[in-house]
């Protein structure tokens, strides 16, 4: 049988000890099974990214009126590089055509917990080394005095109408320090930081909110939250575009890179990017009763990630292709708790659950 | 355990501290709890109809042991007339299936019930000791998988019974889930969530065409099962098969007792989520029906996993199938990179069409997605015709199309119909089990069963 052309791969002798793909500098870095230099490394990872960006290509923006992008940083390791290769995509755009598809504003989130004065030194040097965007800071309590939230968190009070003046960042630390585990912690702070981005889009007008989240992250959202019932909402919670209930659409133009390319990565850009980079706690190594199911997930994907990277991918590839479920606003259907309900729905069928003896 | 009160009677002293509700009760009000939320499971999807013959598949683990012991209790407390019989398969696997298959025939005396053992020798004319003597240890689970699934709906066609009833718990049922989102088996991610899966047969046919199969204990936890075992004094024998672990479920089975340390509840959340899961798989019926209590028989085939006892039908040799499938996906992403059409020789359980192109983004020609081989002959291991199957080029054109038509493509139905040499459900010409004997007496002639057709 005649078949199709083979890959180039086939036709030449490939040599192991170079560049898989310029066959001519010496690897620096394993991608997934292939050995690459780091030029080629760099380009690969910029082009994942840049590939994901195609609806924000120069030709589809009008000049003068470039649309607005959020980029939530969270001085984590992914969010940098997303700024760096951004910012690098931005001034190729203007080189090559003398303006840009888009525009990038930048706003950092604070969460109170503990790493403000090193994080806004991080932040201001992040401004200097990236000029040509907008910045901004916003403490995670403003969520609190939100539309809706007062009464989402506190259902049996009575409402008082100007909710904004009473809410500041004690506040919030009460409200964690009430909940009785780390994953309900950690659940809260996502649904807050969630929303406040949203309102920060709206407020800024932005088109859309541009999340650094890896593959790996995405995987582990994906099972986090299988895990907690709530696996009908991962069609929206992870694809790029709008959501059913409105607000702003989220993208994730990482998607498609591990979190180990996107470490590797930092330290191969000159200068490299480590200076600006937030450091993480050290995690413990096995998981004890303390220990969020978000943490857990990351643990177990940070193993799968180093022998099977492909795996990875394929799980959020997976949750991708099911539906998204229509749920509409207000109507306690599928999906929805009741309106002023302190549960979500997830926990709700539980208890439920335990009544009907399921 | 400081000394509390039953939580349930009040009045006798608290032995255990029930893993789903974390409610203290005394043994006795433990078992009739366990008992009754079982009874409902059953109840509430009308599960058995009055009189109906039901067979237990019954290996003598701790979950088939809890499972007879149970539906005896229930069907005796609440007069449902069930006539219950133990089907028991032998493998044929030396110092595993002895031990638990004493215990089996122990557990028939106990509760008075028939027992019907059927031993792969005599339904296949191989032994899996003898087959692993003739094929080594990779691939062997596959065999397993495959003779055991069949062995029990002909063990219940032998037996008269339409209804075979296993006893996977809800941490089956989340390592599954788990498994399938790791292999990205969205066809099974629908399949193994439900509480009954049948042949796709209607009632009037007879034979093993139509035998249905469901799982009482499915919400029931694997660490109550072992307390309900316990207090009832009851007679098991656990063992993990001697041949391989199967890489996937290990590391499902990882991550899910490490999640119940931190959250019991979320074993039954990951079961819920799966079927979710399922409802919103393309092509699987969308959104249609509500919640857990689907009754329907969803049709399955034969290589959905057994679990219990061994890791389950699609077992290769350990991280051999991780292996695998990490390498068939990163040829196909490498494919799609360079945007050229490249010959990928898949594995032998894609061709029955559920492994179809990975990535459902694509719009290419419709001939591209595995059409040869649904249809047509199985692919055997022991024969050398490479499957092809084309990846289409995707130009950027149709990626953007094709991102936004990513949920409305069909996975490719499979068609049931029935083996010509045995008549056993299949989706191939001839069964796989059918497929793999022959493979297997070609090697080492020997005279077995003969099954209809034999030979040709």
């Amino acid at each position: 049988m005649t078949g199709p052309p083979k890959t180039r791969r086939d036709n030449v002798a490939v040599d192991n000890s170079l560049c898989r793909r310029c066959q001519t500098n010496a690897p620096t870095v394993t991608v997934r099974t292939e050995p690459l230099c780091s030029p080629c490394f760099n380009k690969y990872v910029s082009t994942k990214i840049i590939k994901r960006m195609e609806s924000f290509r120069v030709r589809h923006a009008e000049a003068g009126h470039e649309r607005l992008l959020l980029l939530p940083l969270s001085l984590r390791a992914c969010s940098i590089v997303l700024l760096h290769i951004l910012s690098q995509h931005l001034r190729t755009q203007g080189e090559k055509s003398g303006r840009t598809g888009y525009r990038l504003h930048v706003l950092y989130v604070e969460d109170g917990k503990g790493e403000a004065s090193v994080a806004s030194d991080l932040f201001e040097m992040v401004q200097h080394r990236y000029p040509e965007h907008t910045y901004s800071t916003r403490p995670l309590s403003d969520a609190l005095a939100l539309a809706g939230m007062q009464e989402l968190l506190n259902p049996h009070q009575a409402t008082t109408q100007d909710s904004t003046a009473n809410v500041n960042s004690s506040d919030l630390s009460t409200l964690f320090a009430n909940l009785t585990s780390t994953t309900s912690r950690t659940d809260l702070h996502h649904l807050l930081l969630r929303k406040l981005l949203v309102h920060s889009a709206l407020t800024h007008t932005c088109s859309a909110i541009l999340w650094a989240s890896s593959t790996t992250r995405l995987a582990e959202r994906t099972l986090a939250e299988t895990a907690k019932g709530l696996a009908f909402t991962l069609p929206t919670q992870t694809r790029d575009g709008e959501t059913p209930l409105g607000g702003v659409p989220s993208y994730y133009p990482m998607r498609d890179l591990l979190r180990k390319e996107i470490l590797s990565y930092t330290s191969l850009v000159s200068p490299d990017l480590g200076s600006l980079i937030l450091e993480e706690k050290p995690r413990p190594a096995v998981s004890t009763r303390d220990t969020s199911i978000d943490e857990l997930m990351k643990q177990y994907f940070s193993s799968v990630e180093r022998e099977y990277p492909s795996i990875v991918a394929n799980v959020v590839r997976t949750t991708g292709k099911l539906l998204v479920e229509r749920v509409e606003e207000g109507l306690e259907g599928r999906g929805h708790a009741p309106e002023r309900s302190r549960l979500c729905f997830g926990c709700i069928r539980i208890l439920q659950g335990r009544e009907a003896g399921g | 355990m400081p000394p509390h009160p039953c939580e349930s009677c009040h009045t006798s002293r608290a032995q255990i501290l029930r893993p789903s509700t974390g409610i203290r009760l005394c043994a006795p009000c433990f078992t009739l709890a366990f008992e009754t939320e079982t009874a409902a499971t059953i109840t509430s999807s009308s599960l058995f109809h009055p009189g109906e013959r039901i067979a237990i598949g019954a290996s003598g683990g701790k979950d088939s042991t809890v499972l007879a012991s149970v539906l005896q209790t229930l069907n005796t407390r609440y007069s449902w007339g069930l006539e219950l019989v133990l089907l028991s398969i032998d493998e044929g696997i030396a110092g595993y299936r002895d031990h638990s298959l004493e215990a089996v025939k122990r557990n028939a005396e106990v509760l008075g019930l028939p027992l019907k053992i059927l031993g792969y020798e005599e339904l296949y004319g191989w032994s899996m000791d003898a087959v692993v003597a003739q094929v080594g240890r990779k691939g062997n689970c596959t065999y397993c998988g495959v003779f055991r699934r069949q062995a029990l709906d002909r063990g219940a066609a032998v037996l008269g019974v339409r209804h075979v009833v296993t006893g996977h718990n809800a941490d089956d049922v989340a390592e599954t889930v788990v498994m399938n989102l790791l292999r990205g088996d969205l066809a099974r991610l629908g399949r193994g969530t439900s509480l009954v899966t049948g042949t796709g047969g209607t009632g009037g046919e007879g034979g093993f065409a139509s035998v249905k199969r469901s799982k009482p204990l499915m919400w029931a936890y694997g660490k109550e099962i072992v307390m309900y075992a316990h207090h009832k004094r009851l007679d098991y024998f656990s063992t993990e098969c001697i041949y391989s672990p199967e890489a996937f479920r290990g590391s499902a089975r990882t991550l899910i007792k490490n999640l119940e340390r931190i959250r019991p509840e979320s074993i039954l959340d990951v079961v819920r989520s799966g079927i979710d899961m399922a409802r919103l798989v393309p092509g699987a019926g969308g959104e249609g029906g509500s919640g857990s209590q689907r009754v329907e028989a969803i049709p399955r085939d034969a290589e959905d996993d057994t679990g219990g006892g061994c890791s389950g039908g699609n077992g290769e040799d350990a991280g051999g199938e991780m292996a695998r499938v990490e390498e068939t996906l990163r040829l196909n992403e490498r494919a799609e990179e360079e945007g050229t059409e490249t010959e990928i020789r898949l594995p032998a359980k894609a061709v029955n069409g559920q492994r179809h192109d990975r990535d459902g983004l694509h719009t290419g020609p419709p001939a591209a997605a595995l059409p040869a081989t649904v249809n047509g002959q199985n692919h055997d291991r022991h024969t050398h015709t490479p499957d092809i199957a084309v990846v289409p080029i995707r130009t950027k054109q149709e990626k953007k199309s094709g991102r936004k038509t990513a949920g409305d493509k069909l996975l490719p139905r499979q068609r049931l119909g029935q083996c010509e040499r045995c008549g056993y459900l299949s989706s191939q010409a001839v069964c796989k089990a059918c497929m793999l004997l022959e493979g297997l007496n070609k090697a080492r002639p020997r005279t077995g069963i003969e099954v209809r057709g034999a030979g040709g």
